[in-house]
């Protein structure tokens, strides 16, 4: 007997952020022509946090971008789609079998994962990390198809492998988390899903009195810096910039901790709406992308000679000071514009 | 800044092999998007990372051998996890995952807590028993 098949016609595209892209293609299989940076800017995936006191892979643990699930669940809010979320599911069978529901139904369904066990992963990114996003659109047999957007092509996983992935531990454990679209409307109000996007954002970026996140976490996080190599010694101040870095431009940023694809973001509205203002805040905000750029190729010169450095780290401080203040003066006009 | 030479800095051959979509800003003030292989900057500091876990994995497993330390170290480094995590993946309480890195406590483990522990690291028992 031939195994039974079930294909979705899903179209698979590569994007630079998983979760951004993830919404993207879904909604495109809908009908909607909504691009990646769009999806990603609706969604407000910018953040920034900077936790010292938290260690993730032996340094301190600094995030460039939204908890898992933001990107999906916000742009749905804001989009006004049809969409459920199952955050948690108990019995790792059941999970699956819900998954093989929905692809009966011919429902391509997003999942949260864990990249360590991900059979067809880059070997040089399987570390423990969980807030990874991939979408299953069709089984065959034991077999289930996976579009993963960091990747080029589609893959195939196993069921075991999947339900492995699927339950992964540790720190945002996935717990079998699915989300997919029930609905969309004819017409999506992408102004209305735009400015509650930016005006989030603007709020998370300099608003929330906290100061770990954000500009300020970022002003903290420099601030640090220039102490690493007297405190920790150059060795480990060289890993810790190193972890700066990785989380700045690894895999599925779109490079420069997802300014890049903000950046587009602002640009694509602005085109949109024929609206001068936000076409310059993406100017600024493409400049502050650049600067990124020239800080990790910098501050990485130091990471492959870890016992001399290189660059002063008082300088690198400085840099990322005064990329703190770039980014403040593009959400503070972002505050101020009317769309 | 983007090179086509898919391996430069790597000293592991499987690694750099994929080739991912990249966005920037270019003088003209256009987004351009480029399906590319990662920076030098990337480069250096997954290697980097690499290298350091490597050192971890080597350490934990001259220790194991030397018998000062329990198989469960060498495995817990070889999955780059923490005890924490450890203690998450395995379901056991973080002391006990602490007690039960000392050799002498490890050789009179149950089963079911040996169990515990290979489903943690994805292997069978026999192979948590012994590191080469």
């Amino acid at each position: 007997m031939e195994p039974k098949k079930t294909i979705i016609n899903y179209t698979h595209r590569q994007a630079g952020h998983c979760e951004s892209g993830t919404t993207s293609n879904l909604l495109n299989f809908y009908g909607h022509k909504l691009s990646e940076p769009m999806a990603f800017g609706i969604g407000n995936g910018l953040f920034f946090s900077y936790i010292p006191f938290l260690q993730v892979q032996f340094a301190p643990m600094i995030t460039f971008r939204n908890f898992p699930n933001v990107v999906f669940h916000r742009s749905a809010k804001y989009l006004g789609i049809d969409a459920t979320v199952v955050k948690k599911i108990k019995d790792p069978k059941e999970a699956m079998d819900a998954l093989d529901r929905n692809l009966e139904k011919g429902i391509p369904t997003g999942m949260q994962v864990g990249v360590f066990n991900l059979t067809f992963f880059p070997p040089e990114y399987r570390m423990y990390y969980n807030m990874h996003n991939l979408v299953c659109y069709g089984k065959e047999g034991n077999l289930y198809h996976i579009s993963d957007t960091v990747l080029e092509d589609t893959q195939v996983i196993s069921y075991d492998d999947l339900l492995r992935v699927r339950y992964a531990k540790g720190a945002f454990a996935p717990n079998g988390k699915m989300y997919w679209i029930n609905s969309v409307p004819k017409e999506l109000d992408i102004r209305a899903g735009v400015i509650s996007g930016i005006k989030k954002t603007v709020y998370e970026m300099i608003k929330i009195p906290f100061p770990l996140v954000g500009v300020r976490g970022l002003r903290w996080m420099a601030r640090d810096l220039k102490k690493w190599p007297r405190k920790h010694g150059y060795d480990k101040a060289a890993f810790y910039l190193g972890q700066i870095i990785r989380m700045n431009e690894d895999v599925g940023t779109g490079g420069a901790g997802f300014r890049f694809i903000y950046g587009a973001f602002l640009k694509e509205a602005g085109e949109l709406f024929n609206h001068a203002e936000l076409l310059e805040t993406s100017e600024m905000m493409g400049k502050t992308s650049n600067q990124w750029r020239e800080f990790s190729y910098l501050g990485a010169r130091n990471c492959k000679s870890r016992s001399k450095p290189v660059e002063d780290y008082n300088m690198l401080g400085d840099m990322l000071l005064k990329i703190a203040s770039m980014e403040e003066s593009v959400y503070k006009k972002l505050d101020k514009i009317k769309i | 800044m983007m090179d086509e030479n898919s391996n430069p800095v790597y000293t592991d051959q499987r690694y750099g092999q994929s080739r991912e979509l990249l966005y920037s800003y270019e003088k003209d003030g256009n987004y351009e998007k480029t399906v590319g292989f990662h920076n030098e900057a990337d480069r250096i500091t997954i290697q980097q990372a690499w290298d350091h876990f490597n050192e971890r994995i080597a350490i934990a497993r001259e220790k194991v051998l030397a018998g000062k330390a329990s198989p469960i170290v060498y495995f817990m480094e070889k999955n780059l996890v923490d005890t924490l995590t450890l203690s998450m993946l395995a379901g056991i309480s973080l002391w006990r995952v602490k007690w039960h890195f000392k050799p002498g406590v490890f050789k009179r483990l149950k089963e079911k807590t040996l169990q515990k522990y290979a489903d943690a690291f994805n292997i069978t028992i026999e192979e948590l028993k012994k590191v080469e």
